[in-house]
């Protein structure tokens, strides 16, 4: 059997009864991230993808947001980036996915608000960022970092411009870009979302460079967008962990760098189908067949 | 008159109202008192990882009354992210002993587990830190508390005003929780050793990466509630080549050549504080602590193994900690 195909059958078997799956193997909580994922490289129409997608419009919370996890409390998290990705082949989801893009336009950093800004403007400057370019965060009352904002940008891409939604989505769009820009390592790259901390640099993150360089893949001449592909490039080559390598593969082909030779090198890591986090194993599948997830995420070269 | 008896109430209800919050604000925070009459801390000298690390750790590890035969033992590490020659992680090696120790004293199982606070990918962390490698070879399992099954637990303390945690079920079930943190300053905290480890327990997946919400409730109150909550059995503090200046990450190495054992995190941190040449009743989480969850004053510690001896020069703080410094 194909690699990919084996993963795929690997998640598969790991779906638990209500549709959705756990964050690790030897897990039966229902977590919505790997769910997501999981269900965005299952067959569109199979009873996996169906099953998964009937899971999600259950757990959507009333205020249009999704939970991390099953039985959390409805505040919501972020990811409701995922879950609308995830939906958006499911024709009876449109109301719901309407609804998680209401909640993500409305869903903002710390940062956004006006006494915030202003403390991180004059008392507390230890970490380097513009509270004026603000993005999403992992959850309500918190700031906004670089992986959550990524994956905010490409759901907001996505959703349909007849939603009514235009002017909102163009301008969180506009402003997340300017904040992943802001948030970058000096040397090119990001991680968490420090990049200069008591005056010192940060190193970049392999993962987290690839996720905000799928968000901005329509910002391929940027000098920093240029600058973060080499370093992920250089980085890459010499990656021995499958998550951080899945995602830098769909990074480096979304910005159109060949990737046949690190998706051989994926291929070739031990035991895949082993892999205990679920979500490693669906950024897997999504990387060994970059042209079609790279749609899914919607991003068209 | 009629004013002067209506300011007279008001009065009278202002200072009652104030004798009601400053009442609550003299109410313990904490629900249980957990310090032992007395605890005890060893000191080992080692100056450098290596293969001594082991009978090392087994002959300090016999200076307590400990009994793990039968019980699933956790290793609780402090693996934050790698960066090449940075003393940032817990050493490989001294995981890997301790694991060993407590196979050959009986423990049922022995797994490590922790949840970086920066990295998501988990697997690259332990591949960058040369843990995967050692850990596969000893056959010693490894769990992603960033991911692992929660449970919703209620906090036994109430310094942060969280009220409630999602906590990984691997960390709420250990019988013996032994916390192995790398001293170091920390540019947020003060300090970050036993207690500060245990926010690697705060899972990512629900709380993110970082685990920002900590940060805004308070790191020293959020030590506070988890400690609390999560009761650590037994400390091994790796302080061989510690860190000082910015950490977590971009401190300085420090080589410090010690090892610190203990039966109670407070103690352990409060001890590890004096062998950096800091104060412990100036950082909050240990003065608070204190109060509950442990002891730090050093009449009521029995210090055995090395004697405790301050450096001839502190640790490096960045300036909003250099109050520490003794």
């Amino acid at each position: 059997m194909p690699l990919r195909a084996n993963l795929l059958d690997e998640l598969s078997r790991r779906q638990l009864q209500c549709g959705a799956w756990g964050a690790l193997a030897c897990s039966d909580q229902p977590v919505i991230e790997s769910s997501c994922l999981a269900a965005l490289v299952s067959e569109i129409g199979s009873k996996t993808r169906v099953g998964a997608e009937q899971f999600l419009l259950r757990a959507q919370n009333p205020n249009g947001s999704w939970p991390a996890l099953l039985g959390d409390d409805q505040e919501g998290a972020w990811v409701t980036s995922l879950a609308v990705m995830a939906l958006s082949d499911s024709v009876p989801a449109t109301p719901s996915r309407l609804k998680g893009y209401e909640w993500l336009i409305g869903f903002s950093g710390k940062e956004a608000n006006w006494f915030w800004k202003w403390k991180f403007r004059t008392t507390d400057r230890k970490v380097r960022f513009d509270p004026d370019q603000y993005g999403w965060p992992w959850f309500p009352g918190t700031v906004s970092w670089v992986v959550p904002t990524s994956f905010s940008i490409l759901a907001l891409k996505q959703a349909p411009c007849t939603c009514g939604l235009f002017e909102p989505i163009r301008l969180r769009l506009e402003r997340g870009t300017k904040m992943l820009l802001d948030r970058a390592c000096p040397s090119g790259g990001w991680n968490a979302g420090n990049g200069v901390v008591y005056g010192a640099p940060l190193a970049p993150h392999p993962d987290d460079t690839a996720v905000a360089l799928l968000a901005l893949a329509a910002q391929k001449d940027l000098p920093l967008v240029r600058q973060s592909l080499r370093y992920l490039e250089g980085t890459a080559s010499r990656l021995r962990a499958p998550a951080s390598l899945a995602w830098a593969v769909l990074a480096l082909a979304a910005h159109q760098r060949p990737v046949n030779s690190l998706q051989s090198r994926l291929s070739a890591f031990a035991e895949l189908r082993h892999i205990e986090d679920t979500g490693t194993l669906a950024a897997l599948c999504l990387a060994l067949e970059c042209r079609g997830s790279l749609s899914m995420l919607g991003i068209h070269s | 008159m009629r004013n002067s008896r209506r300011e007279f109430v008001v009065g009278v209800a202002g200072l009652g109202a104030g004798e009601i919050i400053s009442g609550w604000s003299l109410f313990p925070k904490y629900q249980h008192d957990r310090r032992p009459k007395r605890s005890r801390v060893a000191i080992l000298n080692l100056n450098a990882y290596s293969e001594k690390i082991g009978e090392m750790l087994d002959r300090g590890l016999t200076l307590f009354p400990l009994d793990v035969r039968n019980k699933a033992v956790v290793l609780k590490p402090n693996l934050v992210d790698y960066a090449p020659g940075q003393a940032i992680n817990t050493h490989h090696l001294l995981v890997v002993a301790a694991a060993e120790s407590f196979r050959r004293l009986g423990a049922k199982s022995v797994c490590v587990a922790e949840g970086p606070g920066h990295q998501r990918d988990t697997q690259l962390v332990l591949e960058e830190s040369g843990y995967e490698r050692w850990l596969r070879e000893q056959r010693i399992r490894f769990l992603d508390l960033n991911r692992d099954h929660l449970r919703r637990i209620r906090l036994e303390a109430n310094y942060s005003g969280m009220k409630y945690l999602w906590l990984p079920r691997t960390m709420l079930e250990a019988e013996f929780l032994v916390s192995m943190p790398k001293m170091k300053t920390h540019h947020w905290s003060g300090v970050t050793l036993s207690m500060k480890n245990m926010f690697g327990t705060v899972p990512g997946i629900r709380y993110g990466w970082p685990k920002n919400i900590l940060h805004w409730r308070g790191i020293q109150e959020s030590i506070l509630d988890i400690c609390a909550t999560v009761p650590v059995h037994f400390v091994i503090a790796d302080g061989i080549v510690a860190m000082e200046g910015n950490g977590p990450l971009q401190g300085s190495p420090r080589s410090l050549g010690k090892i610190v054992l203990a039966d109670d995190p407070v103690a352990a941190d409060a001890t590890c504080v004096r062998l950096m040449g800091l104060e412990p009743r100036r950082i909050r989480y240990i003065y608070e602590s204190a109060k509950f969850l442990g002891n730090s004053a050093t009449r009521i510690i029995d210090q055995v193994g090395e004697p405790l001896v301050r450096p001839q020069t502190s640790f490096q703080l960045v300036p909003a900690w250099s109050h520490l410094r003794t």
